[in-house]
């Protein structure tokens, strides 16, 4: 009797073997995924525009401004738009696979990260529009693939020049999320508009090691700040609140950050942007992508002077900061519009410089 | 030198709550591979709470509430369910991470940072320059002693500690170790749901997702390092916390010279020395035991 319940017992675990469990919920995963996403999307098939967005919503950043100018656009141009987070990367080319069999028209996404993916599946969706934002180009192009990319640090070269004109001290700062070939490359371009108008001051790089870890930004803009350090450049994400927290905790302390949203953050410590419109990247992309003149297989490369890239004063600092900063800030204008207009004309070369 | 100090006492007082909430759960026979999910729940719970209520009190009972729940479904799935305790530590863990993105999701509609207006009560102009700091930091070497205190001077200290090294022994007193280790647990939820507040809402007066980055990793780590002790756990958070602003200064020293990664990576590389140096100590030696006993189980 009990070598008949053995024997039964091992005979179940052979029919549900650690592998066979494995793959049937991954199938079930897989399979459950696609049927929600396809039930979202059937309804839209022909006019779809999807955005895939590989980072969180709520950041009050870009993909905020992501999904706000999609909307907009949806709304003026009468498409149904879905926007769906791809959290995981194992699940890219499902998603993207789904929305494809959808009949998607256009399928917006974002950072190199989905560029496999792409690759992989725009070939068998002729009929569907890929844009790819924050992109490398594609080598060899693909006919129905458009990437886009920033030259974000031509705007990290205004703030070099505005900071050195800010700092008291002559002692600048750079904190970044992670050292990565584009951050690297904002950092030398920073350090690079700092030395052009001041020579003598000195700038100094330190990373946090993640984008989201606010703790560790404060930690170090402290560090910095009390080094002499004055004027703070980041390029950290959520890490940036962190850096604005130390600057809000002594008066003089100026920061420059990313996005537009930090600037109530710091009503007397948040100087200036250094901003990256994704959303108006977006809105001008898929605008295309719906006409009849797009272009397929081509690199954009999108700079200063696009309404995308710009170092932008904040409108706050100048109502609640201090007034002779304000003053100071307002002095330095004529001299970052002569460099702006500089690079486009193309008598400044900025170098794109990864090596730190 | 008074700001580097405040940066440690900063980045060093989460991390002790933390360390003091393993210790608890070891002393009592549990290797608590859950303090972070607890952490980012208490970080979480604490922002959402002052936003919702408007009172930095309901916040951090709400913080608490919610960290030993965790803790009472950690202590069910170990005790009863008899699951593996580091499996299931690090479900918590993955609990905590997910859980936390989707409730802020789900109330606020955001899946990234959370603002709160205010946040814990400062130490004020009294102070100095330290004034900026948080209650809880003033907090944290009295509930140190406290932990001292409790777990090797009280009847209910033997009894933990009796529960978590000889169980069989403990039942023949009549002590109970699954209650014991309720009430282990409980009081470390209470902990990682500070470690959470201060490390939210100390000096910063927000929420990130995944903002504990490995904290309550490093928590875990010290308690191996400090061998279970209170004070000796307590020193190895203090010193990675001391080992991490060296990493910044370096950063700020030697800028390029030296690759950033390494310097980042230098509390990392301190906690696996520590725990190396721990196992050559005596008290380390015996609790990479109960750990090899744990695999053994």
């Amino acid at each position: 009797m009990t070598k008949k319940i053995t024997d039964g017992m091992s005979l179940i675990n052979r029919a549900i073997d650690r592998r066979f469990f494995l793959k049937a919920t991954a199938g079930l995963g897989m399979a459950s995924m696609a049927s929600g996403l396809l039930a979202a999307v059937a309804h839209a098939s022909g006019g779809l525009v999807a955005l895939v967005h590989t980072q969180a919503a709520g950041d009050a950043g870009p993909v905020d401004s992501m999904i706000a100018r999609l909307k907009q656009l949806s709304d003026e141009k009468g498409f149904e738009y879905r926007a769906v987070y791809a959290q995981d990367p194992a699940t890219y080319e499902t998603i993207f696979r789904t929305l494809g069999d959808a009949g998607a028209a256009v399928i917006v996404s974002t950072f190199n990260e989905v560029a496999e993916p792409f690759k992989a599946l725009a070939p068998s969706y002729p009929n569907t529009k890929w844009v790819q934002l924050f992109a490398d180009p594609f080598e060899p192009a693909i006919p129905n693939v458009v990437t886009v990319s920033y030259d974000y640090y031509l705007g990290c070269y205004l703030s070099g020049i505005f900071a050195a004109r800010m700092s008291k001290s002559g002692k600048l700062g750079f904190i970044g999320g992670v050292s990565i070939p584009p951050i690297n490359a904002d950092f030398n371009a920073f350090k690079a508009g700092v030395l052009s108008v001041r020579p003598d001051a000195t700038v100094t790089s330190a990373f946090a090691g993640s984008f989201q870890d606010p703790a560790k930004g404060q930690e170090i803009a402290t560090q910095m700040f009390s080094s002499g350090i004055d004027f703070i450049q980041t390029d950290a994400a959520a890490t940036d609140f962190g850096i604005i927290a130390a600057a809000n905790e002594v008066p003089g302390r100026l920061v420059s950050v990313l996005d537009p949203a930090q600037f109530p953050k710091g009503p007397q410590s948040v100087i200036s942007i250094v901003g990256l419109d994704f959303g108006t990247s977006l809105y001008n992309e898929v605008s295309k992508a719906l006409g009849s003149g797009w272009a397929g297989g081509t690199h954009e490369h999108t700079g200063l002077g696009t309404g995308v890239i710009d170092f932008i004063r904040s409108p706050i600092f100048k109502e609640q900061g201090p007034a002779e900063i304000v003053s100071a800030a307002k002095a330095t204008e004529a001299e970052i519009d002569a460099a702006r207009a500089a690079i486009l004309d193309g008598s400044l070369k900025v170098e794109f410089n990864t090596k730190l | 030198m008074e700001d580097i100090v405040i940066a440690i006492l900063r980045s060093a007082t989460p991390l002790v709550y933390v360390t003091l909430a393993g210790v608890i759960a070891q002393r009592a026979g549990i290797w608590h591979l859950g303090l972070e999910g607890l952490m980012i729940s208490g970080a979480c719970a604490t922002v959402l709470g002052i936003v919702l209520t408007g009172s930095i009190w309901a916040a951090l009972f709400w913080a608490i509430a919610v960290c030993v729940a965790g803790s009472v479904l950690f202590w069910f799935v170990v005790e009863k369910l008899r699951a593996n305790q580091i499996i299931a530590g690090l479900g918590l863990t993955g609990l905590g991470l997910g859980g936390t993105t989707l409730a802020v999701q789900s109330i606020f509609g955001t899946q990234a940072a959370v603002s709160a207006p205010f946040g814990l009560p400062r130490l004020g102009p009294a102070f100095g320059a330290y004034g900026s700091l948080s209650i809880l930091v003033l907090l944290m070497p009295v509930l140190v002693l406290a932990v001292w205190v409790m777990l090797r001077r009280t009847r209910f200290g033997l009894r933990l500690a009796a529960s978590g090294e000889h169980p069989f022994a403990a039942r023949g007193v009549g002590v109970n170790p699954s209650a014991m280790r309720l009430a282990a647990l409980v009081m470390g939820g209470a902990l990682c749901a500070l470690a959470g507040a201060e490390l939210a809402t100390g000096s910063l007066q927000i929420f990130a997702q995944n903002m504990t980055a490995g904290r309550g990793f490093m928590g875990f780590a010290a308690v191996i390092f400090g061998a279970g002790h209170p004070i000796g756990a307590t020193l190895a958070a203090l010193f990675f916390a001391i080992v991490g602003a060296i990493g910044i200064k370096a950063q700020l020293i030697f800028g390029d010279r030296i690759p950033h990664d390494l310097l980042l990576g230098l509390p990392y590389i301190a906690t696996v020395l520590g725990i190396w140096v721990s196992t050559k100590l005596r008290g380390g030696t015996k609790a990479a035991n109960g750990f090899a006993e744990l695999r053994n189980e």
